[in-house]
């Protein structure tokens, strides 16, 4: 199965050409099932190939390649790269793509352009697939931009519209500005290391500073954060994301939560050797994502939008696997990267549940709705119990993993990760209880309002399902360690993974194969930390049920107008839009003024001015021209003239005079020759 | 009777017909005039033949291929005489004045 892992990205990609360009497009059109036909078959390769790399009968990490180009002297590979997190990735990624279009299939039916969207997810799901097994940085960057265009082209599908048509752009250009990073780090990794193969960029850079010195290291780090910040959303350039949320919602599921924006956590775990080798670097990983993480979280607070909440969440939860990854808690990371993909896409498929529904975004429209969609309240409540690390869900484990490599970082990061925990427990229960419990705020919309068809509720079980269990799962059986595990050879080099050493010191004992990796292992943290993160999840739970699950509100808004500027910047995201805006207008300005001085000075001076001195020297030389050279010409023609008429005066046509001259020319002859002598 | 008398009598022999041919308006007249020249030529070849080189006769053999080419060139030019008076029915020599510049 693993030796044919490179059909993964390919067979969706042939799906999505052959869906752009075969069959009829329609509202009722068949051609959707072959998309999911063929994500089905990649989701049973890709479970296949789990299954046996968490059985330990696959050898992971499998490389695998073929020569693509010479580059001068530098050889090219085309090929693959399977390590635990990216097999992990392929069936997180093939999972939620398959169940994502068996829901769309419900969700969209009906759209004009019905086959032209499972192209498109088509195409993304190859662009994603084929980032996640890519040995080689050059195509994961290829796919990176190619999910971009996909991420474009899906957000705006409904480009009739003003709003997605404007979202769309902005993801497009925001993304674009973290994709300048990604390749600046790409060709400072080139220029040192010589390579884009990360094994063999893994190896040339754990040799140390004769390849990868500790400045390039830390260059190179921060230029492929930046990457990872733009498509990852996090701050400052998180601003995309919820503006994403203008896409159809089995998108957002697939790509906003559960896949692409995830593609910048992996991209930093991918080439994590490079940030163990920068301190620096390392650290800008774990204040971006802290940041991030509690900046979007305290953006949820205020949101209405049920999708704008989810999407806040993604940012914040995001934000977290970056801090988990930024304080050495690699396979914590990974670990949440994975449960958040479950949870996340299950919270997003219900939201499209509901907005399907009653044909709102607004909660302020919903409530009650627990009624009318078992289904759905079930699931959704399951997903957010995750997130908010209900004990024993998926997101328990996870969280508790991150939170744990946190604290042996830095305990005053993880009390800023923890408020930010509590904060995701009181979110995601405003948006349930006001979504689903309560009274009808809305009666025509609640009327009207009904559970969706199995192939919308079915998916959402299976992920419900996941969002319960996969943490045990993974957990219970050391799989964290076995997939997520860093390689030992690499963990030395580094201060942070020497740090993880030395924090491994004390769970030495319990056996676990902790030497290489502590953070991330509860059992190796003081005995507070799980009792702190349950009092917040509790925290967050209680406040959320005082304000919002009665369905009055009037705590709720007597607090707002309490702290009204605080409301306002939190509803403003920041100003972060505005202060965006202000740089575009800036530059803009900057343009227009840069314009003015070309226009005005430069092309007036030294344009103009110096066609006005060639117009001048042109007469000048004109009037030598017509008078002395053109004087010159006329001068010899008028010559020639005159001479002509003189001698014409000779030529008569009298042939007498002819002799005549014959004669006296003869006779002068003659008189010379007979003078000579 | 020296040679000089010969060569005198050819001089103005050629004289007049030298002055013939430039101031004759008929073309005829003009020919005449070439015929007088050649005439001259031949008396003068005669007489060096006849004083300079007594035993010779290249200079009489030279006189008698002139007269036979004088007929020639008389046959030519009264041909073409005669071909210009058919053309332009004038057989005054200042009227054919084609050739004017």
């Amino acid at each position: 199965m693993l030796e044919h892992v490179y059909l993964i990205p390919l067979l969706p990609l042939a799906a999505a050409v052959t869906l752009v360009f075969l069959g009829k497009e329609g509202p009722h059109s068949k051609m959707p099932f072959l998309s999911v036909a063929t994500m089905g078959w990649c989701l049973l390769q890709s479970s296949a190939i789990l299954w046996s790399a968490m059985t330990g009968a696959a050898h992971l990490p499998y490389a695998a390649s073929m020569p693509w180009f010479e580059f001068g002297e530098y050889p090219m590979s085309l090929g693959v790269l399977i390590d635990g997190p990216a097999a992990m990735m392929l069936f997180v990624v093939t999972l939620v793509s398959f169940l994502m279009q068996v829901y769309s299939i419900a969700y969209m039916h009906g759209d004009p352009r019905f086959k032209r969207y499972f192209a498109y997810v088509s195409f993304f799901t190859a662009s994603m697939l084929g980032l996640v097994v890519s040995s080689n940085l050059l195509v994961v960057f290829s796919c990176w931009e190619l999910m971009g265009v996909s991420s474009y082209l899906l957000i705006g599908f409904w480009f009739e519209k003003p709003g997605p048509a404007y979202a769309s752009k902005k993801a497009f250009i925001t993304t674009k500005v973290g994709d300048l990073g990604f390749y600046l780090g790409m060709l400072i990794i080139f220029a040192y290391a010589g390579t884009f193969d990360l094994t063999m960029l893994r190896e040339r850079v754990a040799m140390g500073a004769a390849y990868l010195p500790a400045h390039a290291a830390t260059a190179a780090g921060l230029c492929l954060l930046f990457g990872a910040v733009g498509k990852s959303a996090q701050w400052p350039l998180f601003i995309w994301l919820p503006d994403a949320m203008e896409g159809p919602t089995p998108v957002s599921a697939l790509i906003h939560a559960a896949t692409m924006v995830a593609a910048g956590i992996y991209l930093v775990a991918r080439t994590y050797f490079i940030y163990q080798a920068s301190p620096l670097a390392m650290d800008a990983v774990a204040w971006i994502g802290l940041v991030t993480a509690f900046m979007a979280a305290s953006m949820a607070l205020v949101s209405y939008d049920i999708k704008r909440v989810l999407a806040f969440s993604t940012v914040s939860q995001l934000g977290y696997m970056m801090l988990a990854l930024g304080v050495g808690g690699y396979s914590a990371g990974l670990f949440h990267l994975t449960t958040h993909a479950f949870f996340k896409a299950l919270l997003f498929l219900g939201a499209g549940s509901v907005i399907h529904s009653v044909h709102s975004n607004d909660m302020r429209e919903m409530g009650g709705l627990s009624k009318k969609m078992i289904v759905t309240f079930a699931t959704m409540t399951i997903a957010t119990l995750a997130i908010a690390g209900f004990p024993f869900s998926s997101g328990y484990y996870s969280k508790e993993a991150v939170l744990g490599a946190v604290y042996a970082h830095s305990p005053a990061m993880w009390a800023a990760a923890l408020f930010t925990a509590a904060m995701t427990t009181f979110y995601m229960f405003r948006l349930i209880f006001m979504t689903f419990l309560g009274e009808a705020r809305d009666h025509e919309k609640e009327h009207h309002a009904h559970e969706s068809p199995a192939l919308m509720t079915i998916p959402l079980c299976v992920l419900a399902v996941l969002s319960v269990c996969s943490g045990w799962i993974l957990e219970h059986f050391g799989l964290v360690e076995h997939l997520f595990g860093l390689p030992s050879a690499v963990v030395h080099g580094a201060e942070h993974a020497a740090k993880a050493v030395e924090a491994a010191g004390a769970a030495a004992e319990h056996g676990a194969a902790a030497a290489n990796h502590a953070a991330g292992h509860p059992a190796s943290h003081p005995a507070f930390l799980v009792p702190a993160a349950l009092s917040a999840f509790a925290a967050g739970l209680g406040i959320s049920w005082k304000l919002y699950a009665s369905g009055d509100f009037t705590t709720a808004t007597k607090i707002k107008q309490t702290f009204g500027p605080v409301f306002t910047l939190l509803e403003k995201r920041y100003y972060f839009d505005d202060f965006f805006l202000f740089l575009v207008d800036l530059s803009d300005r900057l343009a227009a003024a840069c314009f003015w001085v070309d226009a005005n000075i430069v092309d007036r001076i030294f344009v103009d001015g110096w066609g006005l001195v060639t117009i001048l020297l042109a007469e000048i030389e004109n009037f030598i021209d017509a008078v002395f050279v053109d004087g010159l010409v006329d001068a010899s023609g008028w010559v020639s003239r005159q001479a002509g008429a003189g001698l014409r005066t000779l030529v008569t046509g009298q042939v007498q005079e002819y002799l005549l001259y014959v004669a006296l020319a003869v006779s002068v002859f003659i008189i010379q020759m007979l003078t000579m002598r | 009777m020296t040679l000089y008398h010969y060569l005198a009598v050819s001089a103005a022999l050629f004289c007049i017909g030298i002055f013939g041919a430039l101031t004759r308006r008929n073309v005829i007249g003009i020919l005449m005039g070439i015929e007088l020249m050649f005439n001259a030529a031949n008396i003068n070849l005669a007489a060096f033949n006849r004083f300079l080189h007594p035993n010779a006769v290249v200079g009489q053999s030279v006189s008698l291929f002139i007269i036979t080419v004088a007929a020639a060139e008389v046959v030519v030019g009264l041909a073409l005489v005669l071909a210009i008076y058919r053309n332009i029915q004038t057989i005054y020599a200042e009227d054919y004045n084609l050739l004017k510049g």
